[in-house]
């Protein structure tokens, strides 16, 4: 048994830091504060390779592998949580187009999105929510020259910049998943929603009316759209938000650690305060813990096993890791008093972006329904 | 045909953790056990001006190191940065240099190498800071060179303009290739890694050499070529105080003049 990352993986850590702390930290309080889509950190993600890892080097892609993605999530997200989630979200159709797409679909959107040149979003929820998709409205009638799409998709990240979405539609009684591109007659982003947290990264929702895509635009067969779906929701989607809460986790601790030994009580650093330690080292445990979780999924993805052999091994990183994100910005606002309030020293950004991802990719419910299911069978 | 182009770097603590780095001052020994080490800084701005040479004029980059075969992050970030292959020169008989034995062991790969059309070398290094190697590798190889270099421009493929910085001004020389240049950090913003340059390096050429390989005298090199030798280390501690001065500014600023020069600060 072997815990050691690769070289090559400690690099891209070290060049994903060095990313983080040189061109995101000293911009993430303005980007933050504008609430406006990060296009130049997108494209320098794309020039550093950082966007297609997952995708092979036939489209523009590293193929580096699950690993990686949670890796430079995690290093991107201790700084700038919006960024690392885009890789979480702009990743899921990148993976949906190169596992179930076809090569028209492959060639036409794959090297653009690799580069950040253009991104992309993935829908699925609808408004009466994301958890049960087998009952959406959006519907894909086929007539002789393509499909018609009639439908409203809710709470998709990314919609609004993106060039190419992903949805899934009710075709009869089966689904199929379809790739639609902004400018398409009938496609149409309806509402950005107000968040807390993750403020640059806008929020949608979407309508199709008498939406006429050419059947090219079909990822995979009809039929097995909810396939594709829900095996890139859970193995992007929830591997990334895991990766994201990662990050945010040990943002968290890190500036808090700082600050505690920085910050004077009594002529004393609060660190050698023992209720201050008790945080601190609760924070430090829980995050390794969580990192290993995430570590060891992601490594069993990239040693061939699908989501559905790591169903559990997937809800469980999601949850915990989500959960110790809360924990940790929680923890951090706590010992850094009232400046831990102050978004200038992040820590209280860090807490409205961890609240996000509770819902993001399956709620911590589902996690706790698909591994109690499994648990108990 | 392009440029041949050699770039010297070298393995350092990291600036951060200068902090955990521990002096036994018993046995007159530096221990940096256990610190995270990068690429000299400054070596990365070597590298980045090498790099952009040739991506103008084409060519070849070949990165030089001296230190242990296991310990290859310095080089590993030079060829995942975009170098064409590295040559680590590890020996023991290398151990224990002065800046003189680290040049006349540079000195000697570099003939072993052949041709070449440019040598850059980071101005200093931030471990020992003498900025001594480059000049003494250039006087050994007897071709020009220049230090503190804040520009480079190129009149030709065969003659470089370069800037040079002076402490109040600069001043700009006209040299012919071959030549070394030692480049201060004004002089570009290093280029991170990419994922694809990263993925690349475990296809690059690393070459490794001894001292036979590369027939290095060994009176000249490692402790035995060296002829400054540190013969004991000292440490000292830095520490902030803070004094609250109390009255009306003029009385504060004369109190803190002479508390000031009573500890001996002014």
């Amino acid at each position: 048994m072997d815990f050691n990352l690769s070289r090559e993986h400690e690099m891209l850590r070290d060049m994903v830091k060095e990313f983080a702390n040189s061109e995101l930290a000293p911009r993430a309080l303005e980007l933050d504060n504008k609430g406006e889509f990060f296009w130049e950190q997108v494209k320098r993600s794309g020039q550093l390779g950082l966007i297609g890892v997952i995708n092979s080097k036939d489209y523009g892609g590293t193929a580096m592998g699950h690993l990686a993605r949670m890796i430079l999530i995690e290093e991107i997200s201790r700084v700038y949580p919006p960024l690392g989630f885009l890789h979480q979200t702009g990743n899921l159709l990148m993976y949906a187009i190169e596992t179930f797409g076809n090569d028209r679909q492959k060639e036409k959107y794959l090297p653009a999105l690799c580069k950040g040149e253009k991104v992309s979003a993935f829908a699925l929820t609808e408004a009466s929510g994301g958890s049960d998709p087998a009952n959406m409205q959006t519907e894909a009638a086929l007539e002789p020259d393509g499909y018609v799409v009639n439908g409203r998709k809710s709470w998709i990240t990314g919609v609004d910049p993106a060039d190419v979405v992903g949805f899934v539609a009710k075709t009869g009684d089966k689904f199929g998943a379809f790739v639609v591109e902004k400018g398409t007659p009938g496609f149409e982003v309806t509402r950005r929603e107000e968040t807390i947290g993750l403020r640059s990264l806008p929020v949608n929702e979407f309508a199709l009316t008498n939406c006429r895509l050419p059947k090219e635009n079909l990822m995979g067969e009809e039929g097995r759209g909810l396939v594709c779906a829900l095996t890139t929701i859970a193995t992007i989607g929830r591997t990334g938000a895991a990766g994201v809460a990662l990050g945010i986790a040990r943002g968290c601790y890190e500036i808090a650690l700082k600050f505690a030994k920085e910050r004077l009580l009594y002529g004393k650093p609060i660190a050698t305060l023992q209720a201050i330690q008790f945080m601190l080292t609760d924070m430090n445990v829980e995050i390794e813990a969580a990192k290993w979780l995430c570590y060891s999924t992601a490594w069993q993805l990239d040693q061939g096993k699908t989501s559905r052999d790591l169903a559990v091994d997937i809800a469980r990183c999601k949850l915990y890791a989500v959960d110790v994100a809360n924990r940790c910005a929680y923890k951090a606002v706590d010992i850094m008093g009232a400046y831990g309030l102050s978004p200038e020293y992040r820590v209280i950004g860090l807490l409205r972006d961890a609240l996000e991802l509770g819902v993001a990719a399956g709620s911590q419910e589902v996690m706790k329904v698909t591994i109690g299911a499994t648990i108990t069978r | 045909m392009g440029l041949e182009i050699l770039v010297c770097i070298k393995q350092v603590p990291h600036p951060d953790h200068f902090s955990e780095i521990q002096v036994d001052v018993g046995r007159g020994r530096v221990i940096g056990a256990g610190i995270p080490v990068i690429m000299n800084p400054l070596d990365r701005h070597a590298l980045e001006e090498a790099l952009r040479n040739k991506e103008r004029f084409s060519g070849r980059i070949t990165v030089i190191r001296m230190g242990r075969p296991r310990l290859q992050k310095a080089v590993e970030e030079a060829l995942a940065m975009g170098a064409d292959r590295a040559v680590l020169l590890y020996d023991t008989a290398f151990a224990g240099p002065d800046t003189l034995a680290t040049a006349f062991t540079l000195f000697h790969a570099i003939q072993r190498l052949g041709k070449f059309d440019l040598i850059y070398c980071g101005n200093e290094t931030v471990d020992s800071g003498t900025a001594q190697v480059g000049p003494q590798l250039a006087e050994l190889l007897d071709i020009p060179q220049v230090s503190s270099v804040q520009e480079v421009s190129f009149v030709d493929e065969k003659s470089l303009e370069v800037r040079r910085a002076w402490e109040h001004g600069h001043m700009k020389v006209r040299l012919k290739l071959p030549t070394l240049l030692s480049v201060t950090r004004d002089i570009n913003t290093p280029r991170l890694p990419t994922v694809q340059g990263i993925m690349g390096v475990p296809q690059k050429e690393v070459i490794i050499w001894n001292a036979e390989a590369i027939q290095a005298p060994l009176e000249n090199v490692g402790l035995n070529g060296s002829s400054i030798y540190a013969t004991g280390v000292h440490e000292f501690r830095a520490g902030r105080r803070r004094e609250i001065m109390q009255g009306s500014t003029g009385e504060k600023v004369r109190r803190a003049v002479a508390r000031l020069k009573e500890l001996g600060a002014i």
